[in-house]
């Protein structure tokens, strides 16, 4: 797989008495920055669609999560194992996470129509407001 | 690094000409290790945040709790990811300075490392202890989390209720004298009056009621003046909406009862005037006579004295209902404005945002109504549990590098500690969103 001069390939890539710190400082205030950014989203009118607010903070955490797997836990240096430990590894996890969304996501489809009345937000519900709010003397009275 | 592996090739017999020993994967034996176990966290780690996403998003439209109704702040996420960052470079920097051969500086960042772990597990406790304050547990018996307003939870809130009252009473009695007697006898009042205002009114009313709508309405309502803080702007709409028509039509009811109830004194009070004169009736006759047409008349003058009798009876229990009544009326409407401070004036969104929940106001620690809420607590403390639980073991083998000397030649443990201390970073990346800002 790898070749006798990847040896000396690392040898090299390991900056050892480069000074790196300035470096990692940079890196550090953009994840400051990315922190304060997702933040901001949770408060900005992106959340008046809540699924587009969502999809910002996540984009935001994947960069922040990719500063710090390339540069501080320093894949970006490295050479293709990185790949073969990884991926595999995420691919599985998300594939045990697709499993769960038949039963688990589409939980609610099954809901019986008890838990749909206590729902907070349902169709039948606002329905049954109205007829409620029609007749609020009969239907209100407990006597 | 590459004299290791020159060492283990040169160290390997080669028997079998024109082949050497390379390493598979051309890193440190332990580097591998660390790498493979964190692929397993990776899994790990995916799995459940990916879970936590599945059941969040597949929860009943607009149920996730909001993180005001569980006590989560914002501000104290935002600062424990800065609080990791900061621990994530300061874990560089130790193995920077440990590559160059500066032990010294490499174990002041190692410190700041453990100080700066230390702090996120701090902030954390004080936000378990917020959730714990408030009721907020992953399961019973300590859970007050109900996940919808039903008999279970009815009843869960009738339960609490009467043992407050029976160890009120208890104390009151205990305690008498003591200064605080007239504050645990105000509590004592209010408590009864959440029994019959609040408890044994919805109680009566979803018994009455064929309409499970209505049932699940009013024991929703009693749910909101308990724990006000879980309901949405729709919900809210709805709960003040059946609220204010319930008050609306207490007060006529009222009004209705105070009528019957005059009607009914005095009723009772001309069949009292008759009775007397019955009775009157009844002296005046001679009860020794012998006259055929006395005896007639005294037999006569003793039905209708009975008669009388049994009418004034009839109307005492009738005034007896409508007074119970009416005192009942009279609680719910007394309880619902005191207890969960609602106006008829205050129509509209203000009733929602006058009511802080008895809960909050008096202390109390009664069965809440939080829809999704006991999904939330499980995979909240199951998230930042395993999490904190990664970040403790972290600080714990930070501490075992202390007595070291952090020079060139630790330069690879200090590496594997910190790579694993920064995949606990990204997890956190992750969950800081997740559970705060969605």
């Amino acid at each position: 797989m790898e070749t006798a001069t990847d040896n000396s390939d690392m040898t090299q890539s390991d900056h050892r008495f480069v000074n790196r710190k300035p470096f990692f400082v940079t890196i550090f205030l953009m994840l400051c920055a990315l922190t304060l950014t997702s933040f901001w989203i949770a408060n900005s009118h992106l959340m008046e669609t809540p699924s587009k607010g969502w999809a910002a903070m996540m984009a935001v955490s994947t960069a922040k999560a990719m500063l710090v797997v390339l540069f501080f836990m320093h894949l970006w240096w490295e050479r293709r194992w990185k790949y073969a430990l990884t991926l595999p590894a995420m691919i599985l996890g998300v594939i045990l996470v697709l499993l769960l969304v038949p039963d688990v996501g589409h939980r609610t489809d099954t809901y019986s129509s008890t838990r749909r009345t206590a729902a907070p937000l349902d169709g039948d519900v606002d329905s049954g407001q109205a007829q409620l709010g029609s007749q609020p003397e009969s239907k209100a009275s407990p006597h | 690094m590459s004299g290791t592996t020159e060492n283990q090739t040169s160290g390997t017999p080669s028997a079998i000409h024109g082949l050497k020993y390379q390493a598979a994967v051309p890193i440190e034996r332990g580097k591998l290790a660390l790498w493979l176990f964190l692929s397993t966290e990776i899994m790990f780690f995916t799995a459940l945040i990916g879970a936590y996403i599945v059941l969040r998003f597949g929860s009943p439209e607009g149920s996730w709790p909001s993180p005001q109704s569980v006590h989560v702040v914002e501000w104290m996420g935002a600062v424990n990811t800065f609080v990791l960052l900061c621990s994530s470079v300061t874990v560089v920097f130790a193995l920077e300075n440990a590559r160059q051969n500066t032990p010294a500086t490499a174990k002041k960042w190692l410190w700041a490392t453990i100080g700066f772990g230390c702090l996120f597990l701090g902030i954390k406790a004080v936000e378990y202890y917020s959730k714990y304050s408030h009721g907020i547990y992953p399961r019973s018996p300590r859970s007050l989390l109900y996940d919808r307003p039903d008999l279970t939870y009815l009843s869960g809130v009738k339960a609490e209720t009467n043992r407050l009252i029976k160890n009120g009473s208890a104390t009151v009695s205990s305690s008498s004298g003591t200064p605080t007697d007239s504050t645990e006898a105000e509590m004592q009042r209010r408590l009864q009056q959440l029994q019959t205002g609040l408890v044994q009114w919805t109680e009566r009313t979803v018994g009455r009621s064929e309409d499970p709508l209505m049932q699940t309405r009013s024991i929703e309502a009693l749910a909101w003046m308990i724990y006000p803080d879980s309901f949405g702007e729709a919900q809210l709409v709805r709960i003040e909406k059946f609220i204010h028509d319930e008050m609306a039509l207490n007060q006529r009811r009222l009004i209705e009862l105070e009528q019957q109830l005059s009607q009914s004194q005095q009723g009772l009070k001309s069949v009292q005037a008759d009775l007397a004169d019955k009775q009157k009736q009844l002296k005046a006759i001679d009860s020794k006579s012998t006259d055929a047409a006395v005896k007639a008349a005294l037999k006569e003058a003793k039905k209708q004295l009975s008669t009388v009798k049994k009418v004034a009876s009839a109307a005492t229990v009738r005034l007896t209902e409508l007074t119970v009544e009416r005192n009942f009326l009279v609680g719910r409407i007394k309880a619902v404005n005191d207890l969960a401070q609602y106006g008829l004036a205050s129509r509209g969104s203000e009733a929602g945002h006058a009511n802080h929940g008895i809960n909050h106001r008096f202390g109390l620690k009664l069965p809440m109504v939080i829809p999704s809420g006991n999904t939330w607590a499980n995979t909240y403390f199951l998230l930042t549990g395993f999490h904190g639980l990664h970040v403790l073991i972290g600080i714990i083998v930070f501490l075992c590098l202390v007595p070291m000397t952090l020079d060139q030649r630790r330069g690879e443990l200090v590496e594997n500690v910190g790579l694993y201390w920064h995949f606990v970073d990204i997890v956190w990346i992750f969950l800081f969103p997740l559970i705060y800002l969605f």
